[in-house]
């Protein structure tokens, strides 16, 4: 093993990763006599998921979502019923509000597209979670890649993708004119001697015009503990990024390895800073899971028993639905050379080098999407390998599962402690807001981020948004 | 003895803190300003099931009111619907404390798209299993058309048209995209869902084109239980054929009679039993141990009672409070004799004669104060006489006014066979109002989707 890290460290931030459906990212092992996200429809399902990760002290519940089924795989849709891939799938937001009642300090990050509803609603939606949730609101902020999605909301099919990014900007412009500047601070007076329930000097219309949205306000929620909800968001692409150094402040990222963790997180602060912001304005996330055993030997067993779980056709569905290029005919044995699909090359190519000593195939890069992001292990090598996430410019972890509730509790009961130990994750919470939980300096955004600019805007002319240098 | 008709109880709520009663937020005790609170919700919640409400019935508008006097000021100043607060997210949080209370909430048909608003339906009514309701309306804020990107109000009868094109693609996901046997979850077969039992809708209409499937799997209900509140002739015809639960209202006991017999013939016309429909009216109770307790209690809210907010709430396009009373109506209002929302226009009035309702408490369609025997007749009264089946309860008070209901008239109408006794354990909203299981029955216009019947045709398949 490599340098073992300093006896106290920074701790890591904790997010479970999850998605209100049965097979999200690891597929078949829903089958497992243990697994229950078959239970998805239960609200006791997830109010008991979310009091587990509490008392792990974990920082947040994070929700994937999609609104749409992937791209057609062998053809059509078939294998995602079949395997229970994101579909049936369930409205994440709604469950917001029962875990916020049944936990104290989890944060509650749930994923929303800019496709499904209007800014307007979808802002007043966000302000009501965050009063419920006395400021533990999360948005992860998509675009949308599915064209089937796409399709369920009146397009002909999928909005190219830089203008899903323009369409993007224009959608969290119209929320932050909402959430900073619509209310001022002091404008709910709940004088019940006067009979002035709020200061009618103090509540603006924002009167937004742009080429896709037209709203006049004001916001119909008065300001809530965090106003903006902490923004998540996690694209790779070009404008992905751009968006993410403009807004984001937890950027979710997959990056295949530590280098390509170090090279994207400096990559993504570095934009940043040409927006004005401070590289720790931004928090990284990476995409892990983990599976303990008290000896290592023990926790390869528990690694090899859940391969076998595995449904190797399922991981290279959701790829090849994902992407649009169905490589669905193609055996699963068939040598990657060998692959005929268009585009699939460029895809799947990269894979030829990581299998030595034998043609590498298409059920090893299914293999690969399932255990790549995976540490196996004693609860101390994994703290060895969180370190070294860490040290490559992580500042999180959104853990993925297995299965649920199985794979939290394990994490909870047996890495936790160890990782509290060695101070890579919270051994209790701080008070307050997520957004103070994670950065320490109060339940607002800072005023470099683009959002502060509307504060008091409406009652004077706009200031012009910062543009990079 | 024939079977006496019992009574539908609802609490009729709103996000936010001066919802129909204006100036009462400001009562002592009165726990309205709590509605950021998601524990507002809970404790609510639990009371209404404690005292065997059948669901609290959640009212929602996405504008502001600034007609009166060209501005929200009135509004804002008097917290009356704003700040408000999206109904359907504390759902989930009173869902999770009770286990038989329904909850009907309103979503407007006009601004936004059927997809999203179909799953997350379908959400709830899986969290609830099987306790969601949902009020359907098409919004009347000029203000809430302007949010959305509109210049000023859809006309009427196209937001009705609008309305029953949306009612179609819902029925489609809700009632027609999954067979009821699609999820296999056979885990040794590695098959969750069955393929060949659900498919893609295909809507393809004026207003909307959604192509599914739908993603959840079906709920309990499937669609929820429909609730619509209009007595126009657009809204009516709808009414005859969507709803299930009709929330009506007017100045009198003959308005009402009449709107449930128009509705009544409407659902006939529309190939569905006349008693396929329920009707719930807005009632205002307040009630004493002693008709002086009682008396008192009237006396504090109409002391608070603030008639500003009334004449706001009620959208007037002209501020009757600057002419003198004696001044005819007439002369004050403009040609169209547009005086505001949902208001008849009366040309005999004076100002005076116009502006004394407004702040009146015991103004609603159905009001009784006094002992819980008085009270208690009434509701009698407005059941087998005027011909309701239930209420949607005032809130003078938060939470006195729901608990004042459970403890001193609940008991005398459970004595008199018109109150439940108790649940039943595991039934679905729709269930408890109808008695004939979870799910619309087959005459409902919904139910032609069922199986996949009448779906859109798959675009994709290529001409040959």
């Amino acid at each position: 093993m490599s340098s073992v890290p300093p006896a106290r460290s920074r701790p890591l931030h904790f997010a479970a990763f999850v998605m209100n459906t049965t097979g999200h990212i690891i597929q078949g092992t829903w089958r497992r006599p243990t697994a229950r996200q078959t239970d998805f429809n239960d609200l006791e399902h997830w109010v008991s998921l979310a009091r587990t990760l509490e008392r792990g002290k974990f920082d947040a519940i994070f929700f994937a979502d999609v609104v749409g089924l992937y791209a057609p795989y062998r053809g059509d849709e078939r294998k995602y019923f079949e395997a229970g891939l994101q579909v049936p799938s369930n409205d994440p937001s709604v469950l917001a509000s029962a875990i916020a009642y049944t936990t104290e300090h989890l944060g509650i990050a749930y994923t929303a597209s800019i496709l499904q509803e209007h800014p307007f609603n979808f802002a007043r939606r966000i302000s009501t979670l965050d009063h419920a949730t006395k400021g533990r609101i999360a948005w992860n902020v998509v675009t949308n890649y599915l064209p089937n999605a796409s399709r369920n909301f009146g397009l002909e099919g999928l909005t190219a993708h830089d203008e899903r990014y323009a369409w993007a900007d224009e959608y969290v412009d119209v929320t932050y004119k909402l959430w900073e500047g619509s209310w001022e601070e002091d404008a709910l007076l709940q004088d019940r001697v006067t009979g002035v329930h709020a200061d009618f000097a103090k509540v603006h219309k924002i009167n937004h015009e742009g080429p896709r949205y037209k709203v006049e306000g004001p916001h119909l929620v008065s300001p809530t503990p965090q106003r903006t909800p902490l923004l998540f968001q996690a694209g790779a692409s070009e404008a992905g990024r751009t968006f993410a150094a403009k807004n984001a402040e937890a950027v979710f990222i997959q990056s295949p390895n530590q280098d390509a963790a170090a090279r994207d997180t400096a990559d993504i602060r570095a934009r940043a800073a040409r927006y004005g912001r401070r590289p720790g304005d931004l928090k990284f996330f990476q995409g892990l899971y983990v599976v303990p055993g008290s000896t290592e030997a023990e926790a390869r067993r528990k690694a090899a028993e859940l391969d076998e779980w595995i449904d190797y056709d399922g991981q290279l569905s959701h790829m090849s639905g994902g992407i649009q290029i169905d490589f669905g005919h193609e055996d699963l044995d068939t040598p990657v050379g060998d692959l005929k699909t268009e585009g699939v090359q460029s895809i799947v190519g990269w894979i030829k080098d990581l299998v030595p000593g034998r043609p590498a195939t298409l059920r090893d890069v299914a293999h690969y999407t399932a255990t790549n992001s995976r540490i196996v292990g004693t609860p101390e090598q994994i703290a060895d390998g969180l370190a070294r996430w860490q040290a490559a410019g992580v500042d999180g972890i959104n853990l993925v599962n297995a299965e649920i509730p199985g794979s939290y509790e394990d994490f909870v009961d047996h890495v936790a402690p160890v990782l509290q130990r060695r101070g890579l994750m919270q051994s209790d919470y701080t008070p307050g807001t997520l957004r103070h939980k994670l950065f320490g300096h109060g339940d607002r955004l800072p005023d470099r981020h683009p959002a502060a600019r509307y504060r008091g805007a409406f009652a004077s002319p706009i200031p012009s948004a910062p543009q990079p240098v | 003895m024939t079977d006496k008709k019992r009574l539908i109880l609802n609490l009729f709520e709103m996000n936010c803190v001066s919802h129909i009663t204006h100036g009462l937020w400001r009562l002592p005790g009165n726990n309205r300003e709590r509605f950021n609170d998601i524990e507002y919700w809970t404790e609510l919640a639990q009371l209404l099931e404690h005292g065997g409400f059948d669901a609290v019935f959640l009212a929602d508008v996405i504008g502001t009111y600034d007609v009166f006097r060209g501005s929200a000021e009135t509004s804002i100043r008097q917290g009356l619907q704003i700040p408000n607060n999206d109904p359907s997210l504390v759902v989930p949080a009173m869902a999770a404390v009770t286990r038989h209370l329904g909850f009907g909430i309103t979503f407007s048909t006009t601004y936004e798209p059927p997809f999203a608003w179909a799953r997350r339906l379908s959400t709830l009514d899986h969290l609830t299993k099987g306790r969601v309701g949902w009020n359907i309306v098409t919004s009347y804020l000029p203000n809430a058309a302007r949010n959305f990107g509109l210049d000023g109000e859809v006309d009427h009868d196209k937001r009705y048209e609008i309305a029953d094109e949306y009612m179609d693609v819902l029925y489609k996901l809700w009632e027609g995209s999954w067979d009821d046997d699609a999820i296999i979850g056979d885990r040794t077969r590695n098959v969750f869902a069955d393929p060949a039992k659900i498919r893609p809708i295909f809507h393809d209409g004026t207003y909307f084109k959604v192509e599914g499937p739908h993603l959840p799997s079906p709920s309990r209900q499937r669609t929820p239980v429909l609730f619509s509140a209009t007595a126009s002739g657009a809204g009516t015809k709808f009414a005859g054929k969507h709803t299930e639960v009709v929330f009506t209202g007017g100045p009198n006991p003959a308005f009402l009679q009449k709107t449930i017999a128009n509705i009544r013939a409407a659902a006939v016309a529309a190939g569905r039993r006349a008693d396929d429909v329920k009707f719930i009216t807005q009632a205002g109770i307040i009630v004493g141990r002693t008709d002086a307790d009682a008396r008192a209690k009237r006396a504090e809210y109409e002391k608070l009672t603030d008639p500003e907010g009334y004449l706001a709430h009620a959208g007037l396009t002209f501020d009757p409070t600057a002419f003198p009373p004696e001044t005819p109506l007439a002369d004050v209002v403009g040609e169209d004799g547009n005086v505001g929302r949902r208001r008849i226009f009366d040309p005999a009035q004076t100002v005076g004669e116009f502006l004394a309702g407004f702040g009146d408490i015991s103004r609603q369609a159905l009001f009784a104060t006094g002992t819980p025997e008085v009270v208690a007749d009434a509701i009698e009264g407005w059941l087998d006489d005027v011909g309701i089946d239930g209420i949607n309860l005032t809130q003078f008070h938060s939470y006195d006014t729901a608990r004042d209901f459970v403890e001193l008239v609940a008991p005398v109408l459970r004595q008199r066979g018109r109150l439940r006794t108790d649940y039943d354990p595991d039934e679905s909203l729709r269930d408890r109002i109808f008695g004939t299981g979870d799910r619309l029955p087959t005459r409902h216009h919904a139910a032609r989707y069922r199986g996949g019947a009448f779906l859109g045709a798959d675009p994709r398949i290529p001409h040959s």
